[in-house]
């Protein structure tokens, strides 16, 4: 247990733009062990889903440089090349996209989608495969899988669309699941089931997850640890429990306070964090979020903060002029 | 998608209905009395007289277009008054010469357009997308004439190679590969035109359906790029290519004429401009109906492959 499934190392990504290079991850590192979920958070645009594909090798093969380190159960993700990324693909590692409008192939029937991995990974026989294809869809809660095998993507909900990308991802029994916004293009009635179920899945399949997404509600209940990321970076990292009740870093105060509440009254005011995600293509020296915090000083615009361990174990914070530790629990 | 076949298939009837309206009234349109448009205008009166008996011209117009269509659908198309010769004997003689450059020219196109398209995409503006680009635009702003005269030069004068030049025609059943090399210089003229039109249309199709999250899920999970290119990228970027070639596959017939015409191949195309020339209106009237009929069917069968291909669109 020891042995962490994923290693993560000073991984930048950095894409090739007519405007000159985009850093959309830079230096970021952590590690997953066996069996465990972690939460990546941030708003639009912070670098969550390009970090998630470039754990697993995914991101575009043209006009991306990516550095540093990645290691998937022992195996480095960075400088691999597509056809030795494609034997840890679906096997060791597979992703939940985020709009299951657009991931499944309109014209192919979701059965054939299944199969083809069982196929071609595992080396499964037609009807072997077909027969595992049927018992993935009546795992992830598909009523009539044998008639729904059958059908093409158009036929589905987006509700039922998504349980087929789970299906999909679930089909090579992978270690590690990256679930990337696994429910923002769904309705809301959707979304806690989809979300137990893949807690559900999760526990019964042993399996460690990296849960994207910008809606603290989702992972509040679900991860052992929350990363936050800002612009590229992480800017807060600890257990879920540190993050809510002890962050010390304003973005992540700020980001969970502008998570509208049920106990708030009706017509109360959301609070919103003021001014736009920076621009990745003109970052500062200094901290990327100083333009929009209110705790900023000349240092934070000039020099950017690392991070650096709060008092809890486990818990760090990349800012200069961080939040008292002892403050108020009642954020949430 | 059994409604929307019935659907398209009434659309067919109705238009082919149109269609023989028009060629049935071809005759009446030309000036003068259709007995001496058949006849030519050096015929006797006497015969100019039977042959209206014969045709009940003195009938009303729409129980001539009835007896005529009565014959056509039996297959009787009528006899040349020029050749003495039966119209549908004339047609069925020329027309597998047509189909068959049709097949051989599409087979050509497709088999090198689909792998060149899958190429570029690949590598959209990388050098061999670029060569496939600029060597594909050249070929289009090639006339097939310019092109057929230039592989007469080529290939038949030059190299020698049997059986490609002009009035070399062999029929399949005396020499099979003879056959195959006497239609090969038409059959690569009209491929040139098809492979341009069909790899610039799947070209792009391609680039932008391998752009989809789709094809990123495809990836993730561990497919071979070959794979991915071919069972997930290909469906969904031919619906374009099909409806293109059911339009050009039309076109082909008419292009097909002016090679025919300039290798005297004796097909359709070749007899038609020959029909024109002596005047032989019940032949041009013939293959006028044959050929619109079959550019109609053909469109039928490619609005049905691509239903097949894309489940999307009979569902709308």
């Amino acid at each position: 247990m020891s042995e962490k499934l994923l290693v993560v190392k000073d991984l930048s990504t950095t894409f090739a733009t007519a405007g000159g290079p985009l850093p959309a991850v830079g230096g970021v590192s952590f590690d997953l062990g066996e069996n465990e979920t972690i939460g990546i958070v941030g708003e639009s645009g912070s670098g969550k889903t390009v970090l998630s594909r470039t754990i697993m090798g995914l991101q575009p093969r043209t006009n991306v440089t990516v550095t540093g380190s990645a290691q998937i159960d022992g195996f480095e993700v960075v400088g691999a090349s597509e056809n030795e990324k494609r034997k840890i693909w679906g096997t060791e590692v597979a992703m939940i996209f985020q709009d299951p409008m657009t991931s499944l192939n309109p014209v192919m029937r979701i059965g054939k989608q299944i199969d083809e991995s069982l196929r071609v990974r595992l080396g499964m026989s037609k009807a072997d495969a077909k027969a595992r294809a049927i018992e993935l869809l009546e795992l992830v809660g598909i009523p009539s899988p044998t008639e729904r095998y059958s059908a093409y993507p158009g036929q589905l909900s987006g509700g039922m669309r998504q349980r087929v990308v789970i299906a999909i991802a679930l089909a090579c029994s992978p270690k590690l699941l990256m679930a990337d916004e696994p429910t923002t293009g769904l309705d809301v009635t959707i979304q806690a089931q989809i979300l137990n179920l893949l807690d559900e899945l999760r526990g019964r399949l042993k399996m460690s997850v990296i849960l994207v997404t910008h809606d603290l509600g989702v992972v509040a209940t679900r991860t052992s640890r929350i990363i936050v990321m800002y612009a590229g970076r992480i800017v807060e990292t600890g257990t879920t429990r540190d993050v809510f009740y002890h962050h010390r870093m304003p973005y992540t105060r700020a980001l969970l306070e502008s998570s509208p509440k049920v106990s708030n009254h009706s017509h109360t005011r959301l609070i919103t964090i003021p001014g736009r995600p920076p621009n990745l293509l003109k970052l500062s020296d200094g901290c990327s979020f100083a333009p929009r915090c209110k705790f900023a000083t000349d240092q934070c615009h000039l020099v950017r903060p690392e991070l650096q361990p709060s008092v809890e174990p486990g818990h760090s914070f990349a800012c200069w002029n961080p939040l008292p530790v002892n403050q108020n629990e009642a954020t949430t | 998608m059994l409604r929307y076949v019935a659907k398209r298939l009434v659309l067919l009837f109705g238009i082919v209905f149109v269609i023989s309206v028009g060629s049935f009234y071809l005759i009446h349109l030309l000036p003068g009395n259709p007995a001496t448009v058949i006849l030519g205008f050096g015929a006797s009166p006497e015969a100019k007289a039977a042959l209206y008996r014969q045709l009940g011209l003195a009938h009303p117009i729409y129980l001539q277009y009835f007896t005529w269509i009565s014959n056509v659908v039996r297959g009787n198309l009528g006899t040349s008054f020029i050749s003495q010769t039966s119209v549908a004997g004339t047609i069925r003689a020329a027309l597998p010469i047509d189909l068959e450059i049709i097949v051989l020219s599409q087979i050509l196109a497709f088999a090198t357009a689909i792998p060149a398209a899958m190429r570029s995409a690949k590598r959209p503006d990388g050098p061999v997308d670029r060569l496939l680009g600029a060597s594909s635009f050249t070929l289009l702003s090639i006339p097939p004439f310019i092109i057929i005269v230039l592989m007469v030069l080529f290939i038949s004068i030059k190299l020698g190679v049997p059986h490609t030049g002009p009035s070399s025609y062999v029929s399949f059943a005396s020499d099979p590969l003879g056959n195959l090399a006497s239609l090969s210089l038409p059959s690569i003229t009209l491929a040139i035109g098809s492979f341009v039109v069909y790899y610039r249309i799947l070209r792009s199709d391609l680039i932008s359906t391998l752009q989809e999250e789709f094809i990123t899920m495809a990836r993730s999970k561990g497919l071979s790029q070959r794979r991915i290119m071919w069972s997930h990228a290909f469906r969904p970027s031919s619906v374009a290519l099909l409806g293109a070639a059911g339009v050009n596959i039309g076109g082909l017939l008419a292009a097909g004429f002016v090679v025919q015409y300039l290798l005297a191949i004796p097909g359709l195309g070749y007899t038609l401009i020959t029909a024109i020339n002596m005047s032989d209106f019940l032949l041009v009237q013939g293959i006028v109906l044959t050929v619109s009929v079959g550019v109609v069917v053909i469109n039928f069968l490619f609005d049905f492959i691509i239903n097949m291909v894309d489940p999307r669109i009979s569902r709308e």
